[in-house]
């Protein structure tokens, strides 16, 4: 029988970063980033809350979906999480959803005024869902998501061993982290999405 | 595929329920072109669905105004407001009070349709910014499935009812006014008494006079828990206060009455909505809050109007049925109370005891201040807090309006182990109530009124302050900053030690970010007295400004006076002069980086901005004229300071006049030095033409000239003196504004007289 996670659009997906890149200088490669049109969507406006500690950092808000260089839980990463719907099924709109990521991604990590701070450690991802009516953080969401994720993860990590782990808090969204055996830079991951 | 609304079905109290399928209906209403946009935009707004920064459609990305091409092209929510474009929600939570199950919703509705962060406002209000419109109903049911509503959140209604955080476990309260603000709140929320109002209408519940929680001078109704001995038993009532506000021009409340009893509170605060409806102003925006009612009519005339009123008011049983239920009133600890023992006491933990832990008069309970910067807490954070509070404190949480959560009936003994939790989560830090512990408005990061950065600016000084909070001495800990991002004073600036609010300059034929400073503001008292702007100074030169006062402070200070009792000693002449070069800022080609904002890297702007080749010689003129006028408000601050009233007056008028010259002359520079002469130039080249007019405030500020001029009024006492200050202040600061968009637009040189101006200058 389908689960309402079919229908799930709120997606969001952060790959983890090497160290934390300074969140000022961040500040400016987003602007620079709308001036530019460098990422996809329309982009409105960056909100700094590089101020809270273990928050969501800068964020890059754009109409269809936020980028942001993310701190939550002092665990520096790129985000990105839409808010309007998407084309395609399940498999199609994750894969859309890490791809938009990645692409930031690799802009960051070719940002020379970020240095090695935005390097992608490349090996460990962590797919989110907002949206607790869709898809409640439990082991039926969990169950109905996996042939999604498991389509996703072995196009990423190039059917590389992986280990999967969901915060069960059935408060938190659904959640699921993934580590990989062997990781690759954000061109890389990207270019096997699109293979 | 089900719906919140089918999922939280029978979980929302009825008519709340009913009220969003309303709401929902007119959206769609909207959307088909059904409503008014006008009409639509009160609706929105009564649900606390308000308008943010850019939602006009545009945006300036630091090299010129750029549209933002929303999907819905150009269907809008309101005025000028495009409905795709993100907006703020507001969310009441009355007398701040909020239970672990609410704040695990405001922690999923600010992850699913925010930014992942609750900001709480200085109302204590929680705010989720960046929400898609087509969000708010299913925010609004989650919201009311846990007895969260917004009604009446914006709009022209009875806002947010506040009270002290402390209501109830304070030493030296009267009595718990708690129960008091929630009746209130429940009593007028949808009342059809409230509907009809020209402006907002804000209440406040203090415990008692002295300290500054309830902030009750500044509300347009501010309650002051009192007692009376009668017959031999203690009797329990308010002094009650009408007419304050702060905003553009900040109004003190006066004294109505100084014992309402506790049975006639309800009654009177209906009976003054009646009279606000009927009497208060509709038309013009600017003059429409209670403060302007009451001034006009006179508080003598006000209440007899009101006790007329009350007489008339049909019995309600809701008046006095929640007393009865007063004897059973009252939280209950989860623990029982016990003594902080000998346990080892982690670093930073004394610290932090020192700043942000209050004995409650309970034994062995305490409150314990979580310091959130800028207000800021993760939806993460929420959700961990509320958890940390069912297992320490059960229910008793509550925002505060200086922008921080406390935790009410903490047992002594838990503290060590809470300060642990609330450290692992980023939530640990010190200086609760503090210098460091800053408040400010959203400003320019999402505030579409916003000139310039409040919370970029008290980020930094936040930074800079907590570095070496440890090292500054007691006097300079108790100061209090507030900053708003322009004269509204939503960062409720008059009332702090050192309080800044937004403005430009034009320099050169660039507008560089500035912060008016005022000085002088009382925060205890429940804001006893408000400070008065010194002057302008660069936004980037602020935290230097910081350093000046304080250090002049502590160098200068006489026995234990704070700095409020040494700003009022040293007078604001003397601390205008320590500001020196501070006030200056470079040519841009020596120094760019004055011409940006804190926390913002894009030249900064106010709207589109232009040069012209001669631009700089005609700013010369304007601003030196400007400069003059802002000069002579500063010499009837002194005035009002000395309480010479009627000169005060006088030079405040001045002030606007030569405001006004400034400007003409940028057209016509032949104007003279009459009043008649110059007012009816200025009316004719920029009040009817409405080149003068703010995009927000329309002509609100030339009012205050035009009113000034006709009517010839002299100051009378203290606050008709003060009223003119400020109001000859804000005036020279929109004749700063207004020259700015003419320089920008080029319109400074049509005609023949802008050229006589060039060829003078040239
Ligand atoms: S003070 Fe001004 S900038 Fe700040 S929130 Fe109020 S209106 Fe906006």
């Amino acid at each position: 029988m389908a689960h309402s996670v079919d229908n799930l659009q709120r997606i969001g997906v952060k790959f983890f970063l090497s160290e934390a890149p300074d969140p000022e200088k961040v500040i400016g490669v987003f602007h620079r980033w709308i001036q530019n049109g460098s990422v996809d969507g329309m982009l409105i406006d960056v909100a700094d809350y590089s101020h809270v500690e273990q928050g969501p950092g800068v964020l890059l808000v754009g109409h269809e979906g936020n980028y942001a260089v993310d701190w939550t839980r002092n665990r520096p990463g790129v985000v990105y999480y839409r808010k309007q719907p998407l084309e395609g099924d399940l498999g199609e709109r994750l894969r859309t959803v890490c791809e938009t990521a990645l692409q930031a991604a690799e802009l960051l990590e070719d940002e020379s005024d970020l240095g090695a701070g935005a390097k992608l450690r490349g090996d460990e991802v962590q797919i989110f869902a907002n949206d607790r009516l869709l898809a409640p953080n439990d082991a039926g969401t969990q169950s109905a998501f996996q042939p999604a994720l498991d389509g996703l993860l072995d196009r990423l990590f190039n059917g590389s061993s992986r280990q999967l782990c969901r915060d069960e808090d059935p408060k938190e969204r659904f959640n699921m982290d993934v580590k990989a055996e062997t990781g690759a830079a954000a061109a890389a991951l990207r270019a096997r999405l699109n293979d | 595929m089900t719906t919140w609304k089918e999922k939280l079905e029978g979980q929302m109290p009825e008519d709340w329920a009913r009220e969003i399928d309303i709401f929902e209906n007119q959206m769609e209403l909207r959307r088909q072109g059904k409503v008014e946009e006008k009409l639509f935009a009160e609706t929105r707004l009564r649900r606390g669905a308000y308008g943010q920064r850019y939602d006009n459609g545009q945006r300036n990305d630091g090299t010129g105004t750029k549209p933002l091409a929303f999907p819905q092209g150009q269907s809008t929510k309101g005025p000028d407001t495009v409905w795709d474009a993100p907006g703020m929600q507001r969310i009441k939570i009355p007398f701040g009070g909020m239970n672990p199950e609410q704040m695990d919703v405001l922690a999923d509705l600010a992850e699913e349709y925010s930014d992942g962060i609750c900001h709480i406002t200085t109302r204590q209000d929680i705010q989720l910014h960046y929400v898609h419109f087509e969000d708010t109903p299913p925010m609004l049911r989650r919201l009311a499935a846990v007895g969260i509503t917004t009604r009446e959140a914006c709009g022209n209604s009875v806002r947010n009812v506040t009270a002290c955080p402390l209501a109830g476990v304070c030493r030296d309260e009267s009595f718990d006014v708690t129960p008091y603000a929630n009746a209130t709140m429940q009593f007028l929320l949808g009342h059809p008494d409230i509907q009809d109002f020209g402006r907002k209408f804000k209440i406040a519940f203090s415990g008692c006079r002295q300290h500054a929680c309830g902030l009750v001078t500044m509300h347009d109704m501010g309650a002051i828990a009192v007692t009376r001995e009668v017959d031999g038993k203690t009797v329990r009532g308010f002094e009650l206060y009408v007419g304050g506000g702060l905003g553009a021009v900040p109004h003190e409340a006066v004294l109505y009455d100084d014992f309402v009893a506790e049975d006639e509170i309800l009654p009177i605060a209906q009976a003054i909505s009646r009279v606000f409806a009927r009497l208060g102003e509709k038309r013009n925006r600017a003059r429409a809050r209670v403060k302007f009612l009451v001034k006009s009519l006179g508080i003598d005339e006000f209440k007899r109007l009101v006790e007329e009123e009350r007489k008339t008011l049909p019995h309600d049983e809701r008046w006095t049925a929640y007393i009865e239920e007063l004897p059973a009133y009252g939280e209950k600890p989860l623990k029982d109370g016990s003594a902080l023992n000998g346990a080892g006491r982690p670093e930073g933990f004394e610290q932090w005891y020192d700043t942000n832990v209050y004995k409650q008069r309970q034994e062995g309970y305490c409150v314990a201040a979580v310091t959130l910067p800028l207000g800021d807490i993760t939806s993460y954070q929420m959700r961990a807090l509320a958890e940390i509070a069912r297992r320490y404190v059960g229910e008793s949480v509550r925002t505060t309006v200086g922008q921080n959560v406390v935790l009410r009936w903490v047992r002594e003994a838990d503290l060590i182990e809470l300060y642990q939790e609330l450290d692992a989560l980023g939530l640990s830090a010190p200086g609760a109530e503090s210098i460091v512990d800053i408040v400010a408005c959203p400003g320019t990061d999402t505030c579409k009124l916003g000139i310039a950065s409040s919370r970029g600016l008290a980020a930094e000084l936040r930074t800079r302050l907590a570095a070496k909070a440890v090292e500054l001495d007691q006097a300079v800990r108790d100061m209090r900053i507030k900053i708003s991002g322009c004269f509204n004073s939503c960062g409720q600036h008059h009332v702090s030690d050192l309080g800044f609010y937004g403005v430009s300059r034009n320099v050169g034929g660039y507008t560089v970010p500035h912060f008016q400073v005022v000085v002088g503001g009382k925060w205890v008292d429940n804001a006893g007295s408000y400070g008065l702007p010194i002057g302008a100074v660069p936004s980037k030169n602020i935290p230097d400004v910081v350093t000046c006062f304080t250090d002049a402070f502590l160098k200068e200070r006489e026995g234990q006076e704070s700095f409020q009792q040494y700003a009022s000693r040293v007078g604001k002449k003397a601390l205008k002069e320590k500001l020196g070069d501070l006030t200056k800022v470079p040519a841009r080609d020596d120094d760019a980086w004055y011409y940006s904002d804190w926390g913002d890297p894009r030249e900064f702007t106010i709207g589109d901005m232009g040069t012209g080749e001669c631009a700089g010689e005609v700013v010369s003129l304007v601003e030196y004229d400007l400069s003059f006028a802002e000069e002579l408000v500063f010499e009837a601050q002194l005035h009002l300071d000395d309480g010479q009233f009627e000169a005060a007056a006088e030079k405040s008028f001045k002030a606007m006049l030569q405001g006004a010259k400034a400007l003409v002359k940028m057209q016509f520079l032949d104007v003279t030095d009459d009043p008649d002469h110059i007012v009816s130039e200025f009316r004719q080249r920029y009040y009817d033409t409405e080149v003068f007019f703010d995009r927000f405030a329309g002509g609100k500020f030339a009012q205050y000239l035009f009113r000034r001029h006709e009517s010839k009024e002299g100051a009378g006492d203290a606050a008709s003196a003060r009223t003119l200050v400020e109001e000859s202040s804000l005036f020279v600061e929109a004749c700063h504004a207004c020259s700015a968009k003419v320089q920008a637009q080029g319109t400074a040189r049509e005609g023949d007289a802008t050229s006589s101006v060039v060829t003078l200058e040239i």
